[in-house]
Parts: C-alpha cells; sequence; structure tokens
C-alpha cells in the first residue's frame, strides 16, 4: 500500500524534476506548492538523500535537487525506499512480514494472491520513470485543456 | 533486414567454450528456424573453453548438478546425464563434479546437434583461430588466422575470459596456458590473487608434487569461504531495494542477515537467495554505486558469493597453517625477471617498506581485467578500434545492451555484432555462471531466431 509518506515522497521528486536541471529548491517551497507537512516532508527527503535519489545543500541558500536525471529514476525504487517492500497488505512480505492477528497465514488464500499482486506492482512500478511520471500527469492536463476548449 | 530475402539467417559464433555451445543449443532447439551457425573455436575441442578443459578431479563445479543443465527450462538434462553414466544417482542430484565432466557434457550436447542436424546443414563447427570480427554493408566478416575469411549475417562474440596476463604483468602467464610449464617442485611460487583461480593453481601444484612455497597475493588477501548446505531465503523482487546508492544497499543487506540469523539462518542462505535477482539489482545501480563497488565492495562480495567446497577450503587452511600457502594483503609494485628467477616487489598493507619475493614462477589469477582496451584479445581490440565495440564505463567488459547487443562507439546498439559470457559482465554482472549464462543465451537465441526464416 503506498502510504502517505510514499505519495508525499513521489509529489515533491515530480516538483524537483519540473525544475531546471541543478537547481536547487527549498523545502519550503516545496511543502507549500505541494500541501505536504514541512517536518514530514524535512524527514521524506533526508531519507530521500540517504538513499542517493536527491542531494542537499547546507545554508541560505541550500535546499535540493535531483541526484539523477528524472528518466534515471523508478517510481518503484522510491517507493521500496520510503514504504519498504511492495505490498498491497503487510503479511504480503518477504523481509518485512508482519502476520496477521486473525488469520493462519500459511492456508490464507488472500495472502496467496496478494503476494502475486506485490509481483505485478513491481512490474508497473519498475517500468516507470519519473520523467514518465511528471509528463503523463503534464498530458493529461493539456489533454483536459483541449477538451474543454 | 532483408536476412529473409537472401535466405538463412547465417550466424557465427566466435568462440566454441560454454558459452558458445549453450548459444548454439538454444539457437538449434527451434526446430523450424531457417538458420545457418558457424561456431569457431580455436582449441580443437569444444565445449571446454578456459572453464572446463582442467584435467584435474580436484577441480570441481561449484554450482550443483541441478544448476548446471544447459537448458534452465529442463533443469535435470545435466543430471539425467550424468545418472546415465554412474555419475550421480536420482537420490543424491546435489553432487559436485568435476569441471572436465561438465566438458565433456557440454561436448556431447554439441554432438547430438551435430549428429541430428548434419544433414540440415544448420551447424557447422570450425577449429580455427579467429583475429578479427568487422561489419559489412551487408552483414558481418569475420577473418580466421589462416587467411581465410566468413561472412555472416550476425557475429556473436563469446570469447569468455582471458587467456593472457593482462600487459602490466607480462612476468606472469595463465595457469594453464602454453608457458605453464613445469617447474623445479622446490621453488617458491607466486600466485597474483586469493579467489578461486588461485585455489585452482595451488590444488594443481600440490597434485604435481609441488614442495616449494607458495605465496598468494591480493589487495585484502581474502580467501573464499567455505560451502554449507543451508536453506536460501525466498524473496521477490518487490523486496529488494533497487536503484539505490551502495551504501544504503549493503546496510540493507547487512540487517537482513542479521535477521535471517536471528531466526536461525546462515549468512550463506541471504547470499543464496539474492542470487537470482543479481542481475537486476546491478543494472540498476547508478554508476556511482557501480564503481564504489567494484572498488570497495567486490572482493569481500565474492569470497561470500564463490566459495569452496568443504574439503577444499580445509585443504587451503591446513596448507596456510603449515606455511605452504601463505596469503599476503598488498600490492604488487613491480615484477621483473632476475636469470631464471623473477624478483617481484610488493608492499604489505598498512606497512611502508616495500619487501622483494623472488619466486621461479609468477601466475596471474586475477581474473577480471583491469581495464578492457588494455586486454590482450585481439578480437575485442579490433572491435575498439574500428569504433564497432566500447569498454563498458568500467572497463571491465564490452558495453552491451541487455539484448546483448553491442553499442559502437557512438553509443548505438548494433544490429549486427552481440556478445555473451563474462564479456558482458559490466552490464550484468552475474555472468560468469551457467545459471546466468544459459538464460542469457536463451534470451538471445529468441531475438535471433525471431529474425530468422522458417525452414522450407
Amino acid at each position: 500500500m503506498l502510504t502517505k509518506k510514499g505519495k508525499y515522497g513521489l509529489k515533491a521528486l515530480v516538483h524537483l524534476s519540473e525544475l531546471p536541471q541543478g537547481q536547487l529548491a527549498f523545502v519550503n517551497d516545496i511543502a507549500v506548492a505541494n500541501n505536504i507537512p514541512k517536518k514530514f516532508l524535512d524527514a521524506i527527503l533526508g531519507e530521500l538523500r540517504n538513499a542517493g535519489f536527491v542531494q542537499s545543500r547546507k545554508g541560505k541558500d541550500g535546499g535540493y535537487r535531483l541526484a539523477r536525471l528524472p528518466a534515471d529514476i523508478k517510481i518503484g525504487h522510491v517507493v521500496r525506499v520510503l514504504d519498504g517492500p511492495l505490498a498491497p497488505i503487510p503479511c504480503a512480505s518477504r523481509t518485512q512480514y508482519q502476520p496477521c492477528e486473525d488469520c493462519d497465514e500459511a492456508t490464507c488464500q488472500v495472502r496467496h494472491m496478494m503476494l502475486e499482486v506485490r509481483q505485478a506492482i513491481a512490474e508497473v512500478l519498475d517500468n516507470r520513470s519519473l520523467a514518465q511520471m511528471r509528463d503523463a500527469a503534464n498530458d493529461d492536463v493539456l489533454a483536459g485543456i483541449k477538451y474543454q476548449i | 533486414m532483408n536476412e529473409r530475402a537472401s535466405g538463412r539467417l547465417a550466424i557465427i559464433i566466435v568462440g566454441g567454450g560454454a558459452s558458445g555451445v549453450l548459444l548454439a543449443a538454444h539457437l538449434l532447439r527451434n526446430r523450424e528456424a531457417d538458420i545457418r551457425i558457424t561456431l569457431i573455436e580455436k582449441r580443437q575441442v569444444f565445449g571446454q573453453g578456459v572453464a572446463y578443459s582442467t584435467e584435474l578431479a580436484d577441480h570441481v563445479l561449484n554450482v550443483s548438478a541441478l544448476g548446471m543443465s544447459a537448458y534452465a527450462d529442463d533443469p535435470e538434462h545435466f543430471l539425467h546425464w550424468l545418472i546415465e553414466r554412474g555419475l550421480a544417482t536420482a537420490d543424491n542430484p546435489r553432487v559436485y563434479v568435476p569441471r572436465s565432466v561438465y566438458g565433456e557434457y557440454l561436448a556431447e550436447v554439441l554432438g547430438d546437434l551435430r549428429g541430428s542436424e548434419g544433414e540440415q546443414g544448420r551447424l557447422h563447427l570450425l577449429s580455427e583461430e579467429c583475429v578479427s570480427v568487422a561489419t559489412t554493408t551487408a552483414g558481418v566478416e569475420v577473418k580466421l588466422a589462416n587467411g581465410a575469411s566468413l561472412v555472416g549475417h550476425i557475429a556473436v562474440l563469446a570469447v569468455g575470459h582471458e587467456e593472457q596476463p593482462s600487459i602490466e604483468k607480462t612476468v606472469a602467464i595463465r595457469p594453464g596456458s602454453p608457458g605453464d610449464t613445469p617447474i623445479d617442485p622446490d621453488d617458491p611460487v607466486l600466485i597474483l590473487g586469493t579467489g578461486l583461480s588461485m585455489v585452482d593453481t595451488f590444488l594443481s601444484l600440490t597434485a604435481g608434487g609441488h614442495r616449494g612455497k607458495i605465496t598468494a597475493l591480493s589487495r585484502r588477501g581474502l580467501v573464499p569461504s567455505i560451502h554449507q548446505a543451508g536453506r536460501p531465503i525466498r524473496l521477490d523482487a518487490a523486496d529488494v531495494p533497487l536503484g539505490t546508492d551502495l551504501s544504503y544497499f549493503v546496510r540493507w543487506f547487512r540487517q537482513l542477515v542479521r535477521d535471517t540469523e536471528r531466526n536461525g539462518g546462515d549468512w550463506r542462505d541471504v547470499v543464496d537467495g539474492i542470487r537470482p535477482f543479481n542481475q537486476r539489482i546491478w543494472q540498476s545501480w547508478p554508476h556511482g554505486a557501480k564503481r564504489r563497488f567494484i572498488e570497495h565492495t567486490r572482493a569481500w562480495w565474492d569470497i561470500h558469493r564463490h566459495r569452496m567446497p568443504p574439503e577444499l577450503h580445509e585443504r587451503v587452511i591446513r596448507a596456510i597453517a603449515e606455511d605452504e600457502l601463505e596469503l599476503v594483503a598488498g600490492k604488487l609494485l613491480e615484477a621483473k625477471r632476475v636469470g631464471d628467477r623473477f624478483e617481484a616487489k610488493i608492499r604489505r598493507r598498512h606497512v611502508p617498506a616495500i619487501e622483494t619475493i623472488s619466486a621461479a614462477r609468477i601466475y596471474d589469477c586475477t581474473g577480471i581485467t583491469t581495464d578492457l582496451a588494455a586486454g590482450t584479445n585481439p578480437i575485442v581490440r579490433s572491435l575498439i578500434d574500428r569504433g564497432l565495440a566500447r569498454p563498458d564505463p568500467l572497463r571491465i567488459g564490452l558495453d552491451v545492451t541487455p539484448q546483448c547487443a553491442m553499442l559502437g562507439s557512438d553509443g548505438q546498439p548494433s544490429e549486427r555484432l552481440f556478445a555473451i559470457g563474462p564479456l558482458t559482465r559490466g552490464a550484468f554482472f552475474e555472468i560468469e555462471a551457467i545459471p546466468d549464462i544459459r538464460v542469457q543465451c536463451a534470451g538471445l537465441a529468441r531475438q535471433l531466431v525471431s529474425r530468422a526464416g522458417i525452414a522450407a
């Protein structure tokens, strides 16, 4: 499941991908523009920096920028860093496995199918780049404008 | 592509070792494909290459019989072959057989294909040395050392491992190469490298009655770990962090080892459990992570990933305890010939003083060439010189696409030139062993067969 953390992280990355290459953005600007609580965003960007997706600079002119080209950042890779293993329910993971209190996972048909679903999630998210995600949103907006005209 | 119009799709495979034979076998599995394969090998025998030509019984496969079938979708093919010959039993499929047996198996796979394909003319074997590969307007041209040249539509390079020492180590020789002549059994020997190739060389020397001191030198002086039966953990791609920096991945990996050990498992269960994802992990990393891995982490990774069977490990440890074998962590500064001896200047790790080691023979067991363009393979060099190929960014192999197409000096993927096996390690990393090479060959075969017509 994509948590709020995952969603905010992706929004922040899209924000950074829309800036000219190498330009830094203030955390505050990203937070305001995307309606994300600033403290939460600080923590999220810190984790993305530890994983090597963004770089930061301290000081008055400091801020964040992408560490790689948007075409080289895959959405699934970012989500794993922020939300852990891709899994539709907590028991459908092999490393961060959390058993449900109310069922026996060995015979649980729901879990069995959800293990299959997570492969499909990985298949989609690992083949979509940040650039595609950014452009898909813009394309939709453009299509909407055209439609209205 | 006008390949169909001009009749059969002619594929020339340069190198008849394990990779080349596996590719030919996968190409010919499609009985209808209208192809003509020419497999060129400079040795008189096919299917052996550098890896499987050893005669020594101690040189065993380090993958069990179940992982060594020529075909990934027929995993017991090799095991059945072993059982038919009384070399394995059905109740013990995890047997580690001598590598020479595997060479025989591949030769027989090829022999069977030649028998069944001979009349149709889809497979031709050529025992000649190849000197260069080039593209022409219509296809490819492969020149042989005897002056002849072959033309085809597609050329696949399967030349595997370097056979000559790299240029900066010219006084050293590769074990088993023509220069590897007998030496006095009491003479000291220096081996560059401390991995599995070093162990092979140590075993060959002692099997030949060598008694002199053997010194093995590498940057860290680490020797491969010991194999143990375990239960590899189950992972899905959805569990594995991809595309991160190296330090992030290493932290995750260490944590997973700790968690596995807490649950009664072993680090081997993690190393083996992650293996199906090694190529994907490698390909997902940014260049900086790959470079740091090769520089700092690879030596550590290799001794955990490429392990020794318990009997061999015991022998190596005993030899170290009895001072027959000394492992030195350090750097080779210079090596030169002095009379009928060699003198190597080395500096031990964290020690400023320079030491001189005298040896009757220096073996190069360092594995990966540090710079492919400086390598000694004439075919690779000719391709790079003509701009038809380029080294990968880390210069440990040829730059290829995930579909094995060579990238030219302009970065454009070729439609006619491909590479498989260890030569593609820059793009695949985990591509030294049969379980991975056979999958790569199956993929390339599908791709090439789709470009061929149907045989009449």
